[in-house]
Parts: C-alpha cells; sequence; structure tokens
C-alpha cells in the first residue's frame, strides 16, 4: 500500500510544443498499447457494469447445487459460496475500483495534486513552504496504521446515517455501501496527493523562470492565466506519468482495506471482499475458479497500470538522452 | 566530521520537534475525535454506565482534550509513551517494542534480498536497452509487482507448504526455515521497483563523458561496468535504500497474517480496531521518528560519499 511514495519520473522539463508527440510514440509501443486496450476495457466495463451484468450480483441461491457452480453458459464465471453470479460481481466489483480511482484522481490527483503543486511552485514563498513541509509530515507517517485507524473509527458509527440516507436520498439500499466508500476516499486522498504535488511543484518551479512566462507576467496576465494556459502545460505530461506509475497504489488501498473487511463489504462488491472469499485451503482444492475469476481481473488492472506508468517514463528518457 | 556537519545534524533533529509536534497534535486529535473510544471495546456492548465511567476516569478520558493532551506530553518528556487498553497492565512501549523486532529482522532480511536482486536486474536491463530482453525483465518483475500480497501469501502457502511440502508454515521464531517463505513474499514484489529506479540511474550514467571515456582508454567491459557505471549509478540508489528502512520496523500486515508472524504490523491492526489510543500514537510517532532519522542518515551519508554536497544548501 505505498501510495505515498513518488514514482520515479525524471527531472527534466518538457517543451510544451512536443507534448502530442507523448501519444503519437506510445502508440507505437506495443505493451503500453495492449496496458491501455485491457484498461479501457476494465473501465468500460466498470461504468456499464449495471447494463451489461447478466444477473443481480446480490442475488442469492444458497441450495447446495447452486453454491461455488464452476463456470457454465448461465454462469460464465460460475457462482460464489453465496451462489451469487461470480460474472456480475466481478463486474460490479471493477464498477467500484473505476469509481475510486476516478474520486481519488480528482480530490487527489487533480485538486490537491495538481492544484497545490502548481501554486507552491510558482507562488512559492511560505505557500510553498507549507505545501511542501506537509508533505514530508504526511510521507514521514506509518500510512497503514492512520489508514487503519480512520476507517476503523467511522465505521463503526455510520449505521443510523446509512439509515437516513436511505430513507431521504436516491442511494436506497446502496446507502451503505456509499458511506464506507467516502470512508475509504476519505483515508486514502490525505496521502495520494503528495507524490503528483511534489512532481509538479519542481517542474512548475522551473518553468516559472522560463522567458515566455516572464512576457505573459510583463503583459499582465493574471496569475491564473498563467498558471492555466503558460505552466500547466509544461507540467501536465510529467504529471499524467506521476499519477499513472502512482494508479495501482491507489487502487490496490481499496482493495487491500476491503480484503480487511474495512474497505467495501457485501452486499457491495469489491474485488478484496471477493478474494477474502475465495481464499481458504478448501476454495483453493475444490473450486480454484472463485480465486481466479476474483483476483485475475484486478492483478491485470495492476499490472497494465503499471506496464503503462513504465512506458510513459521510458518515453520520457529516451529523449532526454536523445538531446544530450 | 566537520563542525558544519554536526552543526547540520543538529539542525536538522531541532526542525524534526516541530514536525513531531504536529503529528502528535493531529493523530491524538484525531483519534479522541472519532467516535467510539477503547471502553466500549473493553466492556463489550452491554455494561453498566458507572463501570464505563470509573474506566473512563482511571485513563482520564473524562477530562477536557487539552488537558489529555498536555498529559500525555508530560508523559511522553519522561519517556512514558501510555499504557495499552487492549492488553492491560502492558505499557505502549512493552507492547510495541518486541513484536517491532520480531517485524525488523524479516523486514530487513527481505530488504537484503529486494535490493540484492533489483540492483543487478536494473543495471542488467539497462545495458539489455533497446533489445526485447530489456522491456521483458522489467515486465516480469512488474507482473509479480502486481499480485496483491494477499493473494501471494495464499498461493506460496499453499503451494509450497501444503501442497509440496517443501516449507513449513506455523510461527516459529526468526530463526527457522518457516521464514523463507513470508520473506520472499515481502521481498520479490520490491524488486520491480528497485530495478526499474536502478535502470533509470545506469541509463543517465550511460551518457556521461567519462564513460565514453574509460571504454576509448580500452578497459574491459566489466571494469567499465563495475566500476564506473554501476558504483556511479549507486549514488541516488542511497536515497531509496535509506527511505526504505524506516518501513522495515512498520511491517507488513499481509504477510504477517497470512503467514501468523506476531509481528507489530498485526498489532497495528489490533490497536486501530480496539482502538487503543496510546498504542496507536506510539506507533505513529516511532514511524515518524525514524523517517526523520533516516532522512538525516541519507543527507550526512551523501556528504560523506560525495564532497560536492553542500549539506546548509539541500533541501530536506
Amino acid at each position: 500500500m505505498a501510495i505515498a511514495e513518488v514514482a520515479y519520473v525524471p527531472e527534466i522539463v518538457l517543451p510544451a510544443r512536443r507534448r502530442f508527440r507523448v501519444l503519437r510514440q506510445i502508440v507505437r509501443k506495443k505493451i503500453a498499447m495492449l496496458a491501455i486496450c485491457y484498461l479501457l476495457i476494465f473501465y468500460s466495463a466498470g461504468l456499464l457494469a449495471p447494463v451489461i451484468a447478466p444477473h443481480d450480483p446480490n442475488e442469492q441461491h444458497v441450495t447446495l447445487a447452486d453454491r461455488r457452480q464452476a463456470p457454465s453458459s448461465e454462469h460464465w464465471l460460475g457462482t460464489d459460496t453465496l451462489g451469487r453470479d461470480l460474472f456480475s460481481r466481478v463486474l460490479y466489483s471493477a464498477r467500484t475500483t473505476v469509481l475510486f480511482t476516478v474520486v481519488v484522481l480528482v480530490t487527489g490527483g487533480l485538486f490537491l495534486g495538481l492544484g497545490l503543486g502548481l501554486l507552491a511552485g510558482y507562488r512559492g514563498g511560505w505557500i510553498d513552504t507549507a505545501v511542501m513541509r506537509t508533505g514530508e509530515v504526511l510521507s514521514g507517517l506509518p500510512t497503514l496504521v492512520l489508514m487503519l485507524a480512520i476507517t476503523a473509527a467511522f465505521r463503526s458509527r455510520i449505521t443510523d446515517m446509512s439509515f437516513w440516507l436511505q430513507d431521504h436520498t436516491f442511494l436506497g439500499q446502496d446507502a451503505g455501501t456509499f458511506l464506507k466508500f467516502l470512508i475509504v476516499a476519505g483515508a486514502t486522498v490525505p496521502f495520494a496527493w503528495v507524490g503528483s504535488a511534489r512532481i509538479v511543484r519542481s517542474q512548475a518551479l522551473a518553468i516559472r523562470e522560463d522567458t515566455y512566462v516572464e512576457a505573459a507576467e510583463a503583459m499582465g496576465a493574471s496569475g491564473w492565466r498563467v498558471i492555466t494556459r503558460h505552466i500547466f502545460p509544461g507540467v501536465m505530461p510529467l504529471w499524467m506519468v506521476g499519477l499513472s506509475g502512482s494508479m495501482a497504489g491507489i487502487a490496490g488501498a481499496e482493495v487491500a482495506l476491503s480484503y480487511l473487511g474495512l474497505g467495501i463489504d457485501p452486499p457491495g462488491s469489491s474485488f478484496g471482499s471477493l478474494i477474502e472469499a475465495a481464499q481458504g485451503t478448501v476454495n483453493l482444492e475444490h473450486y480454484p475458479h472463485l480465486l481466479i475469476a476474483s483476483a485475475g481481473p484486478v492483478i491485470l488492472f495492476f499490472f497494465a497500470w503499471n506496464l503503462l506508468g513504465d512506458a510513459l517514463v521510458d518515453l520520457l528518457e529516451s529523449r532526454t538522452t536523445q538531446a544530450r | 566530521m566537520g563542525p558544519g556537519l554536526t552543526g547540520y545534524i543538529i539542525r536538522r533533529l531541532l526542525w524534526a520537534a516541530p514536525v513531531l509536534f504536529v503529528i502528535s497534535v493531529l493523530v491524538f486529535g484525531m483519534l479522541r475525535m472519532a467516535p467510539g473510544d477503547p471502553v466500549d471495546r473493553i466492556l463489550g456492548t452491554h455494561y453498566e454506565e458507572s463501570a464505563a465511567r470509573q474506566l473512563r476516569q482511571k485513563y482520564g478520558y473524562d477530562r477536557p482534550l487539552y488537558v489529555q493532551y498536555v498529559k500525555y506530553i508530560q508523559n511522553l518528556a519522561h519517556g512514558d509513551l501510555g499504557v495499552s487498553t487492549l492488553h492491560t497492565d502492558f505499557t505502549a512501549t512493552d507492547v510495541i517494542l518486541p513484536k517491532v523486532w520480531i517485524s525488523s529482522q524479516i523486514g530487513f532480511l527481505a530488504l537484503v534480498l529486494t535490493f540484492g536482486l533489483g540492483i543487478p536486474v536494473g543495471i542488467y536491463a539497462a545495458l539489455a536497452r533497446g533489445t526485447f530482453i530489456d522491456p521483458l525483465v522489467i515486465s516480469w518483475w512488474l507482473a509479480l509487482d502486481a499480485i496483491p500480497v494477499f493473494v501471494l501469501t495464499t498461493l506460496t502457502s499453499w503451494l509450497f507448504a501444503l501442497k509440496l511440502g517443501l516449507v513449513g508454515l506455523s510461527w516459529d521464531g526468526v530463526y527457522s526455515t518457516h521464514i523463507i517463505l513470508p520473506v520472499l513474499v515481502l521481498a520479490l514484489p520490491g524488486v520491480a521497483g528497485v530495478a526499474r529506479f536502478m535502470r533509470a540511474s545506469v541509463i543517465s550514467v550511460l551518457g556521461e563523458d567519462y564513460i565514453r571515456t574509460a571504454r576509448a582508454k580500452g578497459l574491459k567491459e566489466s571494469t567499465v561496468v563495475f566500476r564506473h557505471i554501476a558504483r556511479n549509478a549507486m549514488l541516488p540508489m542511497i536515497t531509496v535504500i535509506g527511505l526504505s528502512l524506516p518501513g522495515i520496523a512498520g511491517g507488513a500486515l499481509f504477510v504477517e497474517q497470512g503467514f501468523g508472524i506476531p509481528g507489530i504490523a498485526n498489532e497495528s491492526l489490533q490497536a486501530a480496531l480496539a482502538p487503543d489510543y496510546d498504542v496507536i500514537l506510539a506507533l505513529v510517532l516511532f514511524g515518524s521518528v525514524l523517517f526523520v532519522l533516516a532522512n538525516v542518515v541519507i543527507d550526512v551519508l551523501y556528504a560523506f560519499i560525495d564532497p560536492r554536497v553542500r549539506l546548509g544548501a539541500r533541501r530536506g
């Protein structure tokens, strides 16, 4: 669960006009393209889960014959210990992973990581000190202990609130899962922004000194305009590389917490709880499809992000060595 | 060690004091503000209100938050980290230290293995750059890194212990063959990260003029690789090694759970669930102190190895 770690990113500044070359080059890399294809499938499967799931993921059939069925044309990945259709549960778990990565990406990566990084790098001074020292403190903390403490503390008292949400909002039965989702995200985000903020800041610091920024400022451009129009385009490639390198860790945090029973638990679907239920000697001996079906898709998901992150770093690097 | 270095160490350690203070306030506040307290855990679901009141009084939870905090800091100044409510009659220090020792030994073995494999793999991949071997090697380790540790523990213990009967599983102390699997499961997923870092570092060294000079002098390729490339590429590696050192004292939850190791990460989980206020705080502070120390050690090491590094100018 190394989400506070900084992914390795070369310290270079990219000229803004070259940034589309990254897109063109990535198309030429076969491994990276395979990874992107898998991620596209995974994300669309997750988003479209309610549409494509062949069964209700929570529909139980507890007779002996219905439980832990092997894959068949009716149940593509078989059924789990409570006779629920595993394929549908995997799809809904993918949905949890997809939503979770998007939420953490927007709040931690975009809002806090990019926003604070740009602010710290461009404004400098006490803002820079404050942001960077906070990041330092957060990355020095034992993340796991704190995430466990946060989730454990808040989970124990959500029953009343989930009943209220169930009665007063459109969430209905999903209210409990929604709250658990919020708790896990709330425990992840504080540690997830530091890496991207550091990368963005060091880039912004370098770009700030460029002549075109000086020219924009001399023409009276506002700070907002300078940041969004002149600094952001230069920062973006490395920011994206950093994010893609940390995505597996972010998604892994939710899976790990759910595995411990502190994240999304049944009736909600998560790969963590699926894997947890599929383990045990009896399952491994006689029903190995349970573990393969629930762990396989998410392992490939992590692998795809790892490969993509690696390919992106490699692209940036090869251009620096060529430039020498 | 010149006067500049001593001054630098002192400055860094002084800087650590406010950081630790902020951490302690934050975590202390978060723990006490969060719903639920240890008394619920001790007494179970049905209890007399008077019993709860008595216990809260005993542990001082009935007093205002700032009074509790001041009391905590006073005790901390005397080296007292408080008492465990989960393991009654044990101080937080007594709960933590023996388990930290177990986890650290296993963690250290794993760390040696991770870097012992990762560094050569990284050098190899960098030298094989442009061929199919480089992406193949790196992808293989990245694939291993993608498997969640709790899946890895299940699969390896099932295969190697139950099916093949190669190793025992039950916890038998650090000095036994039973820790082979835990150390491997702990070490191997990390190889990818080390190898990638080392690979990048070697590639940046490859472009340097002195490598061309060394080759032009007609030095043997092995001499160039080991003397010139590997040694220089190892320099940035010091940070990575140094920053992973404090982590080993924190233990690895899924490895400890999967193999039944009575380590500190298991204790952390129990403490977080209870909640065991003083033990959680002790764990967090302990981890943070180690992190600060590791950073200072890294900077000092750099100053020794590379005289060009001016400690005053380095950012933390």
